[in-house]
């Protein structure tokens, strides 16, 4: 017993020391390619570490209408998105199991937009106020969406525990309608999870300024950078465990490979869709997501009869 | 033959009332009429005749007239007529009634002529400072010829800030700007929102007004101001220098060579076609659409590169003097030229194709910031704004200058009168452009490039000239005088009226169209602030209080070496 809580601590933290290394290169990654698609040279592959590294050696200014709440939705954000790593397979086992822990994910990435909405609270300007409201506003029809591909998992799987949903529980081993239509849903709503454009529209540079992120700099701002940077890796994750798991067990330096190959081609694909979109309005994303819910919650309903 | 049947209806109509009248060709009216008939005159013209309202200017005539003076400008784009209604007032009283409430549009000039020049619109609908900044004394109008050109009052203003309306009930007060990532110059809206929607909004402007009029009519000589004039905008900067150019040739009947009037044409061209290419990026930015933005700027490089080689400069070409230009394009760059034309019209083609067929920007801008044919005429809208709402106006074939008279081109028209029709009708105008200067450079006739002067320009002449901006029709007055200078010189840039349309085109809109709509004017507010800036000297720590300032420049004017500043 005492054995297995050492490895499982061992684990987590070699599991979150991995994202947080590899996020920015992610991001270094994304950051080329979209220059490359806008004809531009774009910055060196490891800017994001270069611009991580500066913020946070940055004076750590106090500002804002509650500094203490500013610091704790920084913090915050980062912790949840450290915490939702150690259940996430990334090419091999997740460090921490049990019963009922699908339902904690969900509430752990629920809790990463909560960070936002607090962001913006804290800092009380105009503009961090109104993309909190877009914040919350896309939370309502966005954060289901992604429980309801793990719910269809679960009732597959007959299972709550995480290790039983993925694994390509979704499609119940021979492509179910309920499983296929939560792979589109997922995909058409990737986007949004990860906060790129055309789904930025809480931060929104052009129009309110980086909405809740207007108050932040330095360590704060990099704490928040980075979070961002490696939920993009977290999410991207979790998709492959959840819809493309195959060749994962193979191995050991093939299925792991394999493993971040996937998760490769949906951050490029990403960027892709981020470079050729313009932003949506904050109503017509809520409509988008709307319509993505009515077909998710069918696809939850056929799950319940088998299908 | 059309300035002849107007005069004669105005003096049916009105008989005694008008004074005056000189025609100085069948496309220019001067009409001279008793200051209490000026708003009838006026209603009939903007109502009866269906005129556009162009401009008001008021000017301090009384060193020689010992008047103030009055002008209310109206086009008839379809007669290709522009016409003066001008009234003198006397020097004790300069008074006038409004005509804000018959013209809607005149709003903002009338404000204008107050604060500078000290003529009362007598029951203006919105009597608020509009060029002035709130704590500038009253009585003390800087256009008036009885001030110094480097007046600099006392006053105390610092923290005080500006006299804002009250929101409406249930609004929440949104300040946009005066720095905002997609403002590239210092304005302010404060914007009236209930949750996500604008109900309404005041703006406040004219920050950074550098008093280029007045310097213009008090220390520079007739050929120093086009270099002046070109300064007044950092994009649309040699229309002003091309329309100034012309009004004073207008007013002395001075006619440039051929050779100078397809070199203009092929400058403005080469200068809308770098304000195109820049706009069409910026919405795309605005919009969250980075993509397009990089690659319109791509494509916009070389016509920099071209006009650099052309002029000796990316921007701010040093074009005209009275009477020509300063500088030729020579068969090599004209060769070079096509070159350019030839590579851009085919990238361009394929930005249009991504921008039209894109349904992501085309959900962003249908149906956002609409202005209406009825918006456009009270609010005297013009340009890419106007044409997108199917009215057909464009100078360059209503009030032909320089060589558009000699080539041919269409005049793009939308129906839809929101964002994506002035999208659509700024992507297809480029290719026009492209068009004209082919013709141009294929026309293009040897011979000089300037008119020689001989004599002193007669002094007390009239002059004006529209030129189509990128952004709308530029709008010049001029009035000779003595000592190698106007007596008044006004400038009405198109972005003044179209800013005008913005709170109707915002109005009930979602707070996230904002941006988008105001950027569909292509807003240039340099080009409205026409008067004092002072330089900051870049990475000094010390912040500088208005009062600071203010005591820095008195003492840079009072002859003292100010270092660095």
């Amino acid at each position: 017993m005492g054995m297995s809580w050492f490895w499982a601590t061992i684990g987590c933290i070699f599991n979150a020391a991995l994202v947080l290394v590899l996020a920015p290169l992610f991001e270094g990654i994304l950051r080329k390619v979209t220059a490359r698609v806008q004809s531009r040279k774009g910055p060196p592959l490891l800017q994001p570490y270069y611009d991580l590294f500066k913020l946070l050696g940055k004076e750590d200014i106090e500002s804002g209408e509650t500094p203490w709440a500013q610091r704790f939705a920084a913090w915050l954000s980062m912790g949840v998105v450290l915490a939702a790593v150690c259940f996430v397979p990334m090419g091999f086992r997740a460090p921490l199991g049990g019963a009922g822990d699908a339902l904690v994910l969900i509430y752990l990435l629920m809790l990463g937009g909560l960070c936002t909405l607090m962001a913006g609270l804290a800092a009380g300007s105009t503009y961090s106020l109104l993309g909190m409201s877009r914040e919350m506003m896309l939370m309502i029809t966005l954060e289901p969406l992604f429980a309801v591909a793990m719910i269809v998992g679960a009732v597959h799987a007959n299972s709550l525990r995480l290790d039983a949903v993925l694994g390509g529980a979704v499609y119940e081993g021979r492509f179910g309608v309920s499983g296929l239509l939560m792979l589109a849903v997922s995909m058409a709503s990737f986007q949004a999870l990860v906060q790129r454009v055309p789904f930025d529209i809480p931060e929104a540079e052009t129009e309110i300024m980086e909405g809740p992120l207007s108050e932040y700099s330095g360590p704060k701002l990099a704490l928040f950078k980075w979070a961002r940077m490696a939920k993009l890796v977290v999410y991207a994750a979790l998709f492959v465990a959840l819809f493309v798991p195959w060749g994962s067990g193979l191995p050991f330096p093939v299925g792991l490979g394999l493993f971040w190959c996937k998760v490769l081609v949906l951050v490029l694909l990403v960027t892709l869709v981020a470079a050729t979109h313009a932003r949506y309005r904050v109503d017509q994303a809520v409509r988008y997501f709307g319509g993505m819910l009515v077909i998710a919650v069918v696809a939850l309903i056929l799950a319940t009869y088998g299908y | 033959m059309a300035a002849r049947e107007k005069l004669g209806f105005l003096r049916q109509r009105f008989g005694a009332a008008i004074v005056r009248a000189d025609l100085t060709s069948d496309r220019r009216l001067y009409v001279f009429v008793e200051p209490r008939s000026v708003k009838e005159v006026c209603r009939a013209l903007f109502r009866e005749l269906d005129a556009r309202y162009v401009i008001t200017i008021g000017a301090d005539d009384r060193p020689w007239s010992g008047c103030f003076m009055v002008a209310h400008n109206f086009a008839f784009d379809r007669d290709q007529l522009l016409v003066s209604v001008m009234c003198l007032l006397p020097a004790d009283s300069p008074r006038i009634e409004t005509i804000s409430d018959v013209v809607p549009a005149a709003n903002w000039a009338e404000r204008e002529m107050r604060d500078l020049v000290g003529i009362e619109a007598v029951g203006h609908p919105y009597p608020k400072r509009l060029v002035l900044p709130d704590g500038w004394p009253d009585g003390l109008h800087p256009l008036r010829k009885d001030v110094e050109w480097n007046e600099a009052p006392d006053f105390e203003d610092d923290g005080a800030g500006y006299d804002f309306d009250d929101p409406p009930e249930g609004c929440t007060v949104v300040p946009f700007g005066p720095f905002h990532p997609t403002l590239d110059e210092p304005a302010h809206f404060r914007l009236y929102v209930e949750g996500e929607i604008v109900r309404g909004c005041e703006y406040r402007g004219f920050m950074v007004h550098r008093g280029i009029e007045k310097l213009a009519e008090s220390v520079l000589g007739y050929n120093d101001i086009p270099i002046m004039a070109e300064r007044i905008c950092g994009i649309c900067g040699c229309v002003h220098n091309v329309a100034y150019a012309q009004s004073v040739e207008e007013a002395v009947a001075l006619r440039p060579p051929p050779r100078a009037e397809y070199i203009r044409t092929i400058m403005l061209e080469l200068e809308r076609l770098h304000s195109h290419l820049l706009w069409v990026g910026l919405a795309c930015h605005i919009v969250g659409f980075d993509t397009l933005f990089m690659q319109a700027f791509r494509v916009r490089e070389p016509v920099m590169w071209i006009a650099e080689k052309i002029s000796g400069n990316r921007k701010t070409y040093g074009l005209c003097v009275i009477g020509g230009v300063r500088w030729d394009i020579t068969p090599e760059l004209g060769d070079e030229l096509e070159t350019v034309l030839d590579k851009l019209e085919s990238e361009w083609h394929s930005v249009a194709r991504a921008v039209k067929n894109d349904k992501n920007i085309q959900r962003r801008t249908c149906g956002v910031g609409v202005a209406d044919g009825a918006v456009v005429k009270e609010m005297g809208l013009i340009g890419p704004v106007a044409r997108a709402a199917g009215v057909d106006i464009d100078c360059r074939r209503d009030h032909p200058y320089a060589a558009y008279d000699r080539v041919g081109f269409r005049v793009i028209t939308a129906q839809s009168a929101d964002v994506w029709g002035r999208l659509v009708v700024r992507t297809d105008e480029v290719f026009e452009s492209i068009s004209i200067i082919r013709q141009c450079l294929a026309k293009l006739e040897p011979g000089p490039i300037q008119t020689p002067i001989k004599e002193d320009l007669p002094a007390g002449r009239f002059g004006l000239s529209s030129v189509e901006a990128p952004r709308g029709e530029s709008h010049h007055f001029v009035i000779t005088g003595e000592n190698n200078r106007p007596r008044r010189w006004r400038v009405r840039a198109p972005t003044y009226q179209n800013l005008q349309g913005v709170p109707a085109m915002i109005r009930d809109a979602q707070l996230a169209d904002m941006t988008i709509a105001l950027g569909s004017i292509d807003p240039c507010f340099s080009c409205t602030d026409r008067i004092e800036s002072v330089d900051v000297r870049s990475g000094a720590v010390k912040v500088w209080t208005p009062r600071e300032l203010r005591d820095m420049a008195k003492r840079a004017q009072s002859g003292r070496d100010v270092k660095d500043s």
